[in-house]
């Protein structure tokens, strides 16, 4: 379904995000360096800051050296400077990044692997009660939005039952380590985690469950059954297997989903990775750290989607290369 | 070993076996034969209680009825003791899997192995059937269909079981590798019963030790497959054979009249038997033994239509026929090859009745025939050998065909001429009526030929003499008229009697061929084993001397 | 290849229950004036009141009436939705089919553009542009659309590669047919309904980015929208007004989107026989 390991179509997908960064703020009408930096930032910034600046982003300079000095810059992991936090944009986005990767990372993996597994279940037992309500509640689950969800869970589980903490990723100036920290730190990622993957839960669950369903009417499934295998290993290592394909490849384009959600999941609790500094630059319009983020994000799922079209012909001996 | 009682198998309204009886002992190879849709693959399925519809009856299978188990009884059976080879279509095979990982895993999952002991026998069983071994970690979609049948039949045979089903295990291979995986099959594990349900013949002949016929959800005939194909005695089977194209059968390729269908009531094969009675429509025949033989009709298998003993002629003191004892069966060809004087015309004139018997006796369906009444010749009916002269000049093709329903006094005069144009139909000449008032003068041989066959068919009779039928007219000629008597026989199940001189133009329409000599019979025997293997003297004479397309130099000579 | 969409539907139990679902939002938006019972955007000093009989689900933190804006509200979400729906489906169904018939260069070039777009996530550019454009209602739909044609570009122009070898097809080319022809009248028909099901997930999706977006805070603030009005919410989480100013509009928001994913749902099967079976009540 999804073309496999085209380079060409991820080349052009990158260039499509250079540009849009590199020709949005020089398409506003006014100042380039107001564009790019805004007016609250000029407001604050030091004659000295700006000529700077302008003079290494070559600003004043036709287009085409502009161009330039933007890949020259790029290449130096110069993601440009941020007003607000008065430092390099690439140093605050890193500084913010673990905690992403830790939300995005346990949520990706736990609705994966939850969503495959019950939508096995579900396929294996298709038209029966629990395939039947599974079925309908993961679709009305799925029409929630992760904010909402998000906020839910913050009002049930944190403000009323006050179970779990309401904000920020740990218990501050707390001094804790080693195992204490650990469970500080599960206790503030589990309300995030549990929204953005119950989330997209329905996803992986739909794909597989209908992908399950047809494999379910495969021939080999029949040699299976009569080779007098358990009903667990049908299940799982014949059908089971076989479902998952689909939705290994879907998880590249799923994962742009988690991210997104991720920014608003982190809105909402307040926890501090580049979803929570995407927004904070947004009420403050810090371009900079706007565009960088944008940057990061877009080319790491692009780097995702193709190290996943690579791994692909490992899961699918049926499929093979053809660059 | 295995023993099936009575098997109903349907889904929802459609019936598709309909009481099977059938047993397999241990070691022995069993064919289940049929057309496609007959229910071979359901079979073996059920026994294997892998089918989906509603399944009655007793499989007993080592005492146990496999029916009555439950389902985690019945996962241990399977692939343990009894195991199937599937039909090999795609993904028969699990595509995400190597071979030799799918065939271990039977052997792994039943515990009967260790993973490292799987793979050994694994491999060894890939290499006995022979995959060469850079392919063992191959994945299914790689392999060629001749590799694929034999991962399935390897992978069946992986925990050596004792019942082994195989569901069309050659029909998807080449010339080559049938006979190379053929000879797997059979040599593989004698101890091991097999189950074979095919369509394929050839498959039966060279893996079966017994064959059943399978028909319209029922058993029709079984017995040692050699007999059964040598000499058949249910009319399908019969058919079967007739329509099976190969290497043995020296008659002309015949269809069977009619589809498949189920008719509602009565026997499944009667809308299309060549001999079906009254009792055949409504009663459904049960599966008996009957002369070493399992056989479901009515009437027991194929009747003999007409059988003489001992018949003698003689002219004065010239023994024309002397003790001429033979057999025609219902639907069949049997050919009287002779030189002439021999006694053929006088054999079929006296069985007609034209000559009166000196000793010996005719039977038509096994009463006595003492006199020929209008019955008898509703019956028995003869085609001359010269049109020129059987055919009235006098008579309009009309009046020469309803002759012998107005000699009978059957039907109206427009009932008559209905039959008339139909039976000229059957024959492939125009009912127009400018033909049917025609006069046998303005025909060409081959069309006064075909009148009276025509003539012959009126009265809608069980068996056709056929005198030398082709002797006064054209090669050419004789080879459709030859074609037409095959098309009768196949559309109205009609027997014939078939006199000739030419032995090669005989095997081309019988199935059974006996020879003429000085008036009595010296050989007879199915037109296969005559031409191949023909015992007399006189017999391989004939068969040197017959037509042949090869100059006389070579040193190949058929017959001998 | 003769499917009948509305039977699918009708026999699908959550499909049914989709149908209403949107029939009720497209009511509530349609007669959103009469239905609310003060202006939303008026603001007053009655803030964070709890429902009574006048304000039915209470006051926000300015003082204008819950009620009133969450009918409102609908209007923006399914304006938004059937908007992006209609043209990206639209637009989708020109290009993929247009690429199948055309086929040579053309159809590598577009396809090439369709494969960057699907990979890249559609938000993020979304609210990097919107960082920049304070986008309009109008903007936002166009914005949407030209960002998530892509995906049904692809699945067009599938069906129509499958349906251009068909006879009728052939037949029609032997005529001397233009393309424009043969996929006014050969093609397009019979895509119906997986025309469908795309413009369902399209407005879907485009109803949840809106949300998201207004969330988020970056679209045209003097229009009501569900997001904005629980992106407002979310600071007074600790008290309890969230049970009538939040959860009201989450759930009206969820509903919408729900009832689209059923009535997706149950038209799958048009595109997929195989997944039709006894799996709905």
């Amino acid at each position: 379904m999804f073309s496999k390991g085209n380079i060409v179509t991820y080349v052009i997908a990158f260039l499509f995000i250079l540009a849009l960064n590199f020709f949005l703020p020089r398409m506003m009408p006014g100042d380039p360096l107001m564009a790019i930096y805004g007016d609250e930032a000029l407001i604050a910034m030091t004659p000295e800051l700006k000529a700077e600046l302008v003079e290494r982003f070559a600003l004043d300079q036709p287009l085409w050296q502009q161009l330039g000095a933007y890949f020259g810059a790029l290449f130096q992991g110069e993601l440009g400077h941020s007003y607000y936090y008065n430092a390099p944009v690439l140093p605050v986005i890193l500084g913010r990044l673990p905690w992403t990767l830790l939300l995005v990372g346990s949520s990706l993996v736990l609705s994966t692997v939850l969503g495959i597994t019950l939508g096995i279940e579900s396929g294996w037992r298709r038209g029966s009660k629990t395939d039947r309500s599974m079925l309908a509640g993961l679709m009305g689950l799925n029409g929630f939005p992760d904010f909402f969800l998000g906020m839910l869970l913050l009002i049930a589980f944190g403000v009323t039952w006050g179970i779990f903490p309401l904000a920020g990723a740990l218990t501050p100036y707390s001094g804790l380590s080693g195992l204490a920290l650990l469970l500080d730190i599960l206790r503030h990622l589990f309300l995030p985690v549990a929204a953005l993957t119950l989330a997209h839960l329905a996803g992986g669950y739909l794909l597989t469950r209908n992908t399950m369903i047809t494999v379910l009417k495969e021939p080999y499934m029949l040699t299976a059954k009569a080779k007098g295998l358990s009903q667990r290993v049908l299940k799982y290592r014949h059908a089971g297997r076989n479902s998952m394909l689909p939705v290994v490849t879907q998880t590249g384009i799923w994962m742009g989903r988690v991210v997104t959600g991720a920014l608003f999941v982190e809105l909402v609790f307040a926890y501090p990775g580049v979803g929570y500094l995407t927004y904070e630059a947004l009420l403050a319009r810090d371009y900079p750290i706007i565009q960088g983020v944008f940057l990061m994000v877009a080319v790491s799922v692009l780097v995702i989607n193709f190290l996943i079209d690579l791994s692909y012909p490992k899961l699918d001996p049926r499929v093979s290369y053809a660059y | 070993m295995l023993e099936i009682k009575d098997l109903r198998v349907s889904y929802g309204q459609d019936v598709v076996l309909n009481g099977i009886d059938l047993e397999l002992k241990s070691g022995e190879t069993l064919a289940i034969v049929g057309e496609s849709g007959t229910g071979k693959t359901t079979l073996g399925l059920s026994i294997m209680r892998l089918v989906e519809g509603t399944v009655r009856g007793t499989i007993r299978f080592n005492g146990k009825d496999l029916l009555t188990l439950s389902d985690n009884e019945m996962q241990q059976i399977r692939w343990s003791q009894i195991a199937m080879v599937f039909q090999n279509a795609n993904n028969v095979l699990n595509p995400i899997y190597t071979v030799l990982n799918q065939i271990m895993e039977p052997m792994i999952e039943h515990g009967l192995k260790s993973k490292k002991e799987a793979q050994d026998r694994a491999a060894e069983l890939l290499g006995y059937f022979g995959l060469p071994q850079n392919r063992f970690t191959a994945y299914p979609h790689q392999l060629s269909g001749g590799e694929q049948q034999k991962v399935l039949l390897a992978m069946a045979m992986a925990n050596d079981p004792e019942l082994l089903i195989l569901d069309e295990p050659l029909s998807s291979l080449d010339a080559a590798a049938r006979a190379e995986v053929g000879n797997l099959i059979r040599e593989t594990d004698k101890h091991c019963a097999k189950l074979l349900a095919t369509h394929d013949l050839d498959t039966v002949s060279k893996l079966a030790d017994r064959m059943a016929v399978l028909y319209g959800g029922k058993i029709i005939e079984a017995g040692p497959s050699q007999d059964v194909l040598s000499r058949p005695r249910h009319p399908y089977t019969r058919a079967l054979i007739r329509a099976y194209p190969n290497m043995t059968t020296v008659k002309d390729l015949q269809g069977i009249k009619g589809q498949m269908a189920r008719p509602v009531s009565g026997c499944p094969f009667h809308p299309r038997c060549t001999q079906a009675i009254d009792i055949c429509r409504t009663e459904v025949p049960k599966l008996v033994w009957n002369q070493g033989r399992h056989i479901a009709c009515h009437r027991g298998g194929i009747i003999t239509l007409l059988s003489t003993k001992n018949l003698t002629k003689c002219f004065g003191s010239l023994k024309a026929i002397e003790s001429v004892s033979l057999h025609i069966e219902a639907g069949e060809t049997l050919s009287l090859v002779g030189q002439t004087g021999s006694g053929k015309t006088t054999l079929a004139k006296t069985i007609m009745g034209l000559h009166q018997p000196t000793e010996g006796d005719v039977y038509l369906e096994g009463a006595k025939v003492d006199s020929r009444g209008r019955d008898f010749y509703k019956r028995v009916q003869m085609v001359f050998q010269n049109p020129g002269e059987s055919l009235s000049h006098r008579l309009s093709v009309l009046e020469a065909v309803v002759e012998p329903l107005d000699i009978q006094e059957i039907g109206t005069d427009e009932e008559r001429k209905e039959k008339a144009r139909q039976v000229l139909g059957e024959v492939e000449l125009p009912r127009t009526n400018d033909f049917l008032s025609k006069y046998p003068h303005q025909l060409s041989g081959g069309e006064m030929q075909r009148v009276a066959i025509a003539r012959a068919l009126v009265l809608d009779p069980a068996l056709l003499i056929a005198d030398e039928p082709t002797a006064f007219l054209d090669a050419s000629i004789q080879a459709k008229i030859l074609k037409l008597l095959l098309n009768l026989q196949e559309q109205r199940g009609l027997s014939m009697l078939y006199i000739t001189h030419d032995i090669a133009a005989a095997r081309k329409v019988s199935d059974r061929i006996a020879i003429m000599l000085n008036g009595k019979i010296i050989e007879e025997g199915s037109s296969n084993e005559i031409v191949a293997a023909p015992k007399q003297g006189y017999t391989r004479s004939l068969l040197r001397a017959a037509s042949t397309l090869r100059s006389t130099k070579s040193t190949i000579d058929e017959g001998d | 290849m003769h499917i009948d969409l509305k039977k699918e539907i009708k026999e699908s139990g959550p499909g049914k229950i989709g149908i209403i679902i949107l029939l009720l939002m497209i009511a509530v938006a349609l007669l959103a004036p009469v239905l609310a019972r003060y202006d939303p955007y008026q603001q007053s000093t009655a803030s964070l009141l709890s429902p009574s009989w006048n304000h039915w689900l209470g006051t926000n933190h300015v003082g204008q009436d819950v009620w009133s804006r969450l009918v409102f509200g609908a209007r923006t979400s399914l304006l938004v939705g059937f908007g992006v729906g209609i043209l990206s489906t639209l637009l989708g169904t020109i290009f993929g089919v247009s690429a199948a018939l055309v086929g040579g260069l053309y159809e590598k070039v577009v396809m090439r553009i369709v494969d960057a777009f699907i990979v890249i996530p559609m938000v993020i550019i979304v609210i990097l542009i919107s960082a920049y454009i304070r986008p309009s209602i109008l903007t936002l739909i166009l914005l949407l659309s030209l960002l998530s044609w892509q995906g049904g570009a692809r699945i067009m122009r599938a069906q129509a590669l499958s349906l251009k070898e068909r006879g009728h097809v052939a037949a029609a080319r032997s005529f001397g047919a233009h393309h424009f022809y043969i996929a006014w009248r050969h093609i397009v028909p019979d895509l119906g309904p997986i025309l469908l099901v795309d413009f369902i997930y399209s407005v879907r999706r485009a109803v949840f980015m809106e949300a998201g977006l207004a969330f988020l805070g970056i679209t045209d603030p003097t229009v009501v929208s569900w997001g904005m009005m629980m992106r407002d919410a979310l600071s007074f989480s600790y008290l309890n007004v969230w049970q009538w100013w939040l959860v009201p509009t989450g759930v009206a928001l969820s509903l919408t989107i729900i009832g689209l994913t059923f009535v997706g749902h149950a038209a799958e099967p048009v595109i997929e026989p195989r997944l039709r079976g006894a799996e709905v009540a």
